[in-house]
């Protein structure tokens, strides 16, 4: 290596040795990994709670379902700080279909969703907005930590903002983007560190099967990812991918789905109750 | 167009879940109102059932089917000053003459460092994900600088993907920082703290989304090799192998970001990515134009 050019080699004191491998080092080499583990992250946001509002399960209910949640989460406010994530709904449905129709990539209808997330978060946003609370955008997440102190709540949209970096879902299982919503809220609290994941759908939870469509279905309060993945399920009622990166989480190892058309619900969760089904890493 | 749900009340309150119907009856959820639906294929439908996932599967078209995308590496390339960095320049001048470049950079030595202070301050992977955006993008300009003769400049990430096909349509090539937009929505790694997804995940991505002709990574190594040559001198050059193959290998180390395997593999329209050696400038040119002169990664066929 250019000496000149290599923090390293011009100043090596400066350096941990963890610092030197990773400058030295393979990325791939499992055994340097292993050492980027420690210290343990910090949690950013520790009073934080993220909520996620579905599209198609909440949101596209109209005034009937959101009105009386918007209340709840007024009341909420100065108790509970709130990152409120919404989910897309039957029009990201249409612009899927119209996409994969059209042969647009999975990265093209990662844009389209988010779009209608972003709907979403908008309409909620000008319903909270006498409160004082912001939509953000992901350029914008600098800003939450003064929006959740000054205000107690922020809305964002739920999509991860992979927009055309968007992974296709493996060969044979569909092109419709993995990682939607649900996943966007659960990363953002994984990575600050935020004190719960609460998604707020029509459902109780989790069931054997859809409880729209299969009146046998049964109610699971509580499960494991290990549980669910030998359970292997046809649906599920988060995306699969919070599931994955719940295995694999440092800070944020279980999450809660609500029922929010139950009045009470999200209150009660923010509290800590488990009023829903509560799926954790091992 | 617009469907109101029949089964408009959904299931509702009570932790019994078995009836939902009957148990909204009683009362104890708010009113919900209807589910309004857009009709569409996927109407009602709930986008996690697998069948339903399944049946999306479909062609996909290619937006920029002529283009070739290189990823540059960062420590590998760029961070070895002139000696390396411009012969490297003359032979994508070169390529420009002929082919549409898509030029993502790596970070180099710089994100290496920042992860080091990162992890040292407790900084958790989203973040560290974040933080190495910085570094790829100071190398896409100074890539840039070196092509503005040629035209070709770097593109800020803020509208990079969405006017792409703008600007190559306008000038020979684009140079980009390679870095996927995943920032605080990097992936949790099963490994410690390093962000899975860098500057090659980036630049395959890319590649995936728009249909790109070829992508080639260009290093400092020959190819992939059955260990890692800088430690091992017997170790032998592996030419071509398919994602499968790879993986029966398990190999300690891999020349390239280990996540290129499961994109590879979930590929719709990328079948293959190139491994090159930039340190024999001319392997660029050929690798553009068919050649294997490095090593190439096959999907499974």
């Amino acid at each position: 290596m250019n000496a000149e050019n290599d923090i390293a080699a011009a100043s090596d004191e400066l350096l941990t040795e963890l610092g030197q491998a990773l400058v030295e080092g393979s990325l791939s080499d499992t055994e340097l990994l292993a050492r980027t583990g420690l210290p343990a992250p910090i949690h950013i946001l520790p009073q934080a709670n993220v909520v996620k509002i579905g599209g198609q399960s909440f949101i596209d209910r109209g005034r009937a379902a959101v009105f009386p949640l918007i209340d709840e989460i007024v009341a909420n406010l100065g108790r509970h700080q709130m990152i409120l994530g919404t989910g897309a709904g039957t029009r990201a449905r249409h612009a899927y279909s119209v996409g994969l129709d059209l042969g647009m990539p999975t990265g093209v209808l990662s844009v389209l969703g988010t779009f209608v997330s972003m709907q979403n978060a908008r309409m909620m946003s000008y319903l909270l907005a006498k409160h004082g609370i912001p939509f953000i955008e992901p350029a914008q997440f600098a800003q939450l930590p003064l929006y959740l102190a000054e205000r107690g709540a922020v809305i964002f949209f739920g999509m991860p903002p992979y927009i055309y970096w968007q992974q296709n879902p493996a060969l044979g299982q569909g092109r419709i983007p993995p990682h939607r919503t649900d996943t966007g809220a659960y990363l953002v609290s994984e990575v600050l560190g935020t004190r719960s994941m609460i998604f707020v759908k029509d459902v109780e939870g989790l069931y054997t099967a859809d409880p729209k469509k299969d009146r046998h279905a049964r109610f699971i309060p509580s499960a494991t990812v290990t549980e669910l993945a030998e359970m292997d399920l046809e649906d599920v009622v988060v995306e699969r991918a919070v599931l994955e990166f719940m295995a694999n989480a440092t800070v944020r190892r279980s999450i809660q789905v609500i029922n929010g058309l139950v009045p009470g619900n999200l209150t009660r969760a923010l509290e800590g109750e488990p009023v829903g089904t509560v799926i954790s890493a091992d | 167009m617009i469907e109101s749900d029949p089964d408009a009340t959904g299931p509702a309150a009570g932790p019994a879940a078995g009836e939902p119907r009957a148990r909204h009856e009683t009362g104890t959820a708010a009113a919900p109102g209807p589910r309004h639906h857009v009709r569409s294929r996927l109407m009602r439908e709930s986008l996690l059932d697998r069948q339903v996932e399944r049946s999306t599967e479909s062609p996909v078209f290619r937006m920029l089917p002529e283009a070739h995308v290189l990823k540059i590496g960062g420590r590998s390339i760029l961070d070895e000053g002139r000696q390396v960095v411009y012969p490297v320049v003359a032979a994508l001048a070169d390529c420009l003459k002929r082919w549409k470049l898509i030029l993502g950079t790596g970070g180099g030595v710089r994100t290496r460092h920042v992860f080091s202070i990162g992890i040292d301050l407790g900084l958790p992977t989203g973040v560290l994900a974040q933080l190495a955006a910085a570094d790829a993008l100071g190398n896409a300009h100074i890539l840039g600088t070196l092509l503005a003769p040629h035209g070709v400049v770097a593109i800020p990430p803020e509208i990079f993907g969405h006017l792409l096909p703008l600007f190559l349509h306008s000038a020979p090539g684009v140079v980009f920082s390679s870095v996927p937009p995943y920032s605080l929505w990097e992936h949790p790694p099963g490994v410690g703290r390093i962000p899975p997804h860098r500057t090659d995940a980036g630049a395959f991505l890319l590649a995936e989304c728009f249909g790109c002709k070829s992508l080639t990574l260009v290093k400092d190594v020959d190819g992939l090799y059955d260990a890692d040559p800088k430690l091992d001198p017997s170790a032998r050059l592996i030419p071509e192998i398919t994602v499968a193959g790879l993986r029966r290998r398990g190999l300690a180390t891999l020349p390239f970001e280990p996540v290129l395997l499961d994109l590879l593999a979930n590929a719709r329209l990328l079948d293959r990515f190139q491994l090159v050696n930039g340190r024999h400038p001319e392997r660029i040119q050929a690798a553009l134009a068919g050649e294997h002169v490095g090593t190439i990664v096959h999907r499974d066929p």
